[in-house]
């Protein structure tokens, strides 16, 4: 299930870049040593430009999580309802990924996934799995 | 930092009012210059004496209406003050900035304003997308809409707190309760239960649509000047006895429930201290309540309640008419109409001035006259803040 392209800057292009190796990359600042999210040309902690690359595991936890009922465009009549997730990974980073297939089932704040992905023709996107799914 | 020295020192003199709710035919800039017109004229003051001008934040043009600057305000009000200025997002500065201009001695009245005809033209929320296409990478999770990001903090303030739609109903049904007092909200008349609650549909679950604010046509605007001239005036007015601004300047995914250092935390705190105010002092709240969840956010960040409490303290009993913590008298911006900060600031003023009418705190049964209020206003996704205790003056 896709729902948009997303607009990819020169700032977030290496995370994007990572999704499509099924990577979670990001940067991590040479100087003070802290993961950098959202993507940025400084690091917001020390201001140093200077970065390399770091790939997080592919686990986290829910930090929070929204069932979209409402298609907020007509393209998404079809796809409601359906789940958005904060995941927090390791190094204080936290991103948004989605839960396909969401049956109705609860699902809880805190509670552990993994981090997996889904492939669309220009680009890939991380989505959420159960722990041992 | 502290701002004692500024405590005491400013008013707000003048709130304007224009006709609001469904109002088709008339533009944005229309309701502003209403507004700030009827509030000169609430103040008893000329528009020649007005040397600074801000507006609420700048949005797409709708409804065939040409873009609303505030030159365009300006122009159509026939004044020339030495600052204009205008949000381009939703920040809330214009307080400080007001003050700023107050103390140094810059300007004499400033005027803030707010007018939309997003009813009539069904401003759409949602910024994610422009013509279809992406504007960033959230719609690639199909996170769209403001009100997503308020229902991801509902939700977890949900796992953590125990919070739950049962809470947003109290605050909900409250405000409905305050909204039928008031003649001018968008709600007169309309009054609500837990049945019309639940029967409310899941947009962002576990927000439903009567847990957000409706748009409004209309305007709002006030002015502020120092005490001193409140005093020359002669009317009654509303003095800002403690003020705090803080900012969290992340996107609104890092903002967290949780967080200690929360705008409204911070500027709460330094609201209270400034003002020498406990919560017991404080006789109503007028929030910002974009969302009913907005409403228990402030107040928990405010530290009205211990956030494991907020199932026993956020009741309909307490929060609605006779209740020992009136919140939203007007109805809000749930029940009234959305001006943004300029709803719940200007309820303070006209409940400190006594001109509420069958709403009128001290009037109506179980009452008491109000002498400190505490308001919010809050921009974007928690993510700027500021909190006034105004005092009655005069």
């Amino acid at each position: 299930m896709d729902f948009f392209e997303p607009r990819i800057s020169a700032d977030t292009a290496p995370f994007w870049e990572g999704c499509r190796a099924h990577e979670l990359r990001f940067q991590r600042c040479k100087h003070c040593g802290k993961v950098r999210w959202p993507a940025g040309y400084l690091c917001p902690d020390c201001l140093s430009e200077e970065s390399e690359p770091v790939v997080l595991p592919p686990e986290g936890t829910i930090y929070s999580y929204v069932v979209m009922h409402k298609p907020f465009h007509p393209s998404l009549a079809d796809k409601v309802p359906y789940v958005v997730a904060a995941v927090d990974l390791a190094e204080g980073v936290r991103i948004l990924a989605n839960l396909l297939d969401w049956d109705g089932e609860d699902l809880r704040c805190g509670m552990p996934v993994t981090i997996d992905w889904q492939d669309s023709e220009t680009y890939s996107r991380p989505i959420v799995k159960r722990k041992g799914e | 930092m502290s701002f004692d020295h500024l405590k005491d020192r400013f008013a707000i003199v003048g709130v304007g009012y224009t006709p609001q709710g469904k109002i088709p035919g008339r533009t944005a800039v229309s309701f502003h210059t209403e507004a700030v017109r009827n509030a000169l004229a609430d103040a008893g003051i000329g528009k020649e004496e007005l040397d600074a001008l801000f507006l609420y934040r700048h949005f797409d043009a709708i409804a065939g209406d040409y873009d609303v600057t505030a030159f365009t305000v300006a122009e159509q009000l026939g004044v020339r003050p030495s600052v204009i200025g205008q949000e381009t997002y939703c920040t809330r500065g214009w307080l400080f900035n007001s003050i700023g201009l107050l103390a140094s001695g810059l300007c004499r009245y400033v005027a803030v304003s707010y007018g939309d005809n997003a009813r009539s033209g069904r401003r759409s929320f949602v910024k994610e997308l422009a013509g279809g296409k992406a504007t960033d990478d959230l719609a690639a999770f199909g996170d769209l809409s403001t009100m997503a990001k308020y229902a991801m903090q509902a939700r977890r303030a949900m796992d953590t707190y125990g919070t739950g739609p049962e809470v947003w109903k109290e605050i909900s049904i409250a405000q409905r309760q305050w909204a039928c007092l008031n003649t001018r909200a968008a709600m007169y008349g309309k009054p609500l239960d837990d049945e019309g609650y639940y029967a409310s549909a899941l947009v962002a679950e576990p927000l439903r649509l009567l847990d957000a604010t409706p748009n409004s046509d209309g305007g709002r605007a006030i002015i502020l000047t120092t005490v001193e001239r409140a005093k020359a005036l002669g009317r009654p007015y509303a003095v800002l006895r403690g003020f705090g601004s803080a900012n969290q300047p992340v996107s609104p995914l890092r903002i967290s429930v949780e967080d200690e250092d929360a705008a409204a935390k911070r500027a709460s705190r330094a609201a209270f201290a400034m003002a020498g105010i406990t919560h017991a002092d404080v006789d109503a709240c007028e929030l910002y309540d974009c969302f009913t969840y907005t409403v228990e956010a402030t107040l928990r960040d405010y530290g009205f309640f211990r956030p494991q409490e907020v199932r026993d303290f956020l009741r309909r009993e307490r929060l609605g008419p006779g209740g020992d913590l009136p919140v939203n008298t007007s109805g809000g911006m749930l029940s009234e109409a959305y001006f943004m900060g300029l709803t719940p600031v200007a309820e303070a003023v006209m409940q400190l001035t006594g001109r509420c009418g069958d709403r009128q705190l001290g009037v109506l049964a179980g009452t008491k006259a109000p002498s400190i209020i505490v308001c919010s206003d809050n921009g974007a996704v928690f993510q700027s803040h500021i909190t006034l205790v105004l005092e009655r003056g005069g």
